[in-house]
């Protein structure tokens, strides 16, 4: 039950990218599917959070991020369907590198001012 | 119009753990980070574990708990300096945390500090705290299918241990299930069973930690003595 504090981040986090006086509409996050954070927890840990503040009414947006994984003996990628079952299809060897499918990331936000942003950064991976 | 950000939502946390990893460098300090399940062991575990170690290094340990010192007050005959971090309602411990518990050591006092998680296989899995290695810890009495149901703590840990192996007879723990849902996930993770009360298992698992300490130490001279 972290979603509370992945949420306390989330809300710091658009208020440092959003020009004053904006209104915010949608929150685009991207959640690795190993992050175990309930998509129903988030929404409403959310929306609590933003209550009365000038964030409220905005939209969160989750994207879940399959898991990717990478064998470590024969290269193999593959997407397991199964999160606690990563043998490789290819050569049965059980060496994963999860090479996608952690982390939460905060992809973008929709904005609604009338004047543009220049706020681009890069880095992080779900 | 949109915002273009692709950004860590833990980017703050993981900051602080880069920090705190910096601390611990530049004071050849090892750190290891327990995460397990409420009523596992871990204290039981490290109170034997400090008990074997302490004659022959410096030990500092950070505690987390929702509430109360009461692991502090059992973990502090046995180790030079011990902390209590009370996180209130947080079901883990965060780099932040873990960084203010470290003001509270003289770190040049210290060779290894053990940080003993809030109870929890879930949430503390995620937040970097700075450590050298992640130790997960199972029990019997959990049951054999906590490999299968948390994938993503064993794909963090460094090794993995299963304590309280001498309730094995009374408790339906099937080992080799356990054992081959551990291998589902990863091949070549480090399985160590003990009984923190009986005492089998602790002078392998002490072991491991002696050579991890070791490793962190040769690295740290290592870089040291680098060529130009």
């Amino acid at each position: 039950m972290h979603e509370m504090s992945v949420v306390e981040s989330l809300v710091d986090q658009v208020r440092a990218h959003v020009p004053d006086g904006s209104e915010v509409i949608e929150i685009h996050l991207e959640v690795g599917a190993l992050e175990h954070l309930d998509a129903d927890i988030m929404q409403l840990a959310w929306e609590s959070y933003i209550l009365d503040s000038e964030l409220a009414g905005a939209a969160l947006i989750i994207e879940r991020v399959p898991m990717g994984v990478r064998c470590g003996v024969c290269g193999q990628d593959y997407e397991p369907e199964d999160m606690a079952c990563l043998i490789c299809p290819n050569c049965g060897d059980v060496r994963p590198e999860v090479y996608r499918g952690k982390g939460i990331v905060l992809q973008c936000i929709e904005i609604e001012d009338g004047r543009p942003s220049t706020a681009t950064m890069s880095e992080g991976k779900a | 119009m949109k915002v273009q950000v692709v950004e860590n939502v833990l980017k703050l946390n993981d900051e602080v753990a880069k920090w705190n990893r910096q601390m611990l460098a530049d004071h050849e300090v090892a750190c290891i980070d327990l995460i397990g399940s409420p009523g596992c062991g871990k204290t039981t575990m490290l109170e034997r574990t400090l008990q074997a170690l302490n004659d022959e290094m410096k030990i500092a340990v950070l505690t987390g708990d929702l509430a109360t010192t009461r692991d502090a007050e059992r973990l502090s005959p046995f180790a030079d300096q011990v902390t209590q971090i009370n996180t209130g309602k947080s079901c883990h411990l965060d780099a932040n945390q873990v960084r203010q518990g470290m003001e509270s050591f003289d770190l040049n006092e210290v060779d290894l500090l053990i940080v003993e998680n809030v109870g929890n296989l879930i949430c503390p899995v995620g937040f970097d705290l700075g450590q050298g290695a992640k130790v997960g810890m199972f029990s019997v009495t959990e049951g054999d299918d906590k490999p299968a149901k948390h994938p993503y703590v064993i794909l963090e840990s460094d090794i993995v241990l299963l304590n309280k192996t001498d309730l094995l007879p009374y408790v339906p723990f099937d080992l080799d299930r356990f054992r081959a849902d551990l291998g589902s996930v990863r091949g070549d993770v480090a399985l160590l069973a003990m009984s923190a009360i009986s005492g089998e298992g602790i002078a392998a698992w002490v072991d491991w930690l002696r050579e991890f300490v070791t490793g962190v130490v040769k690295a740290r001279l290592a870089a040291n003595c680098s060529p130009v």
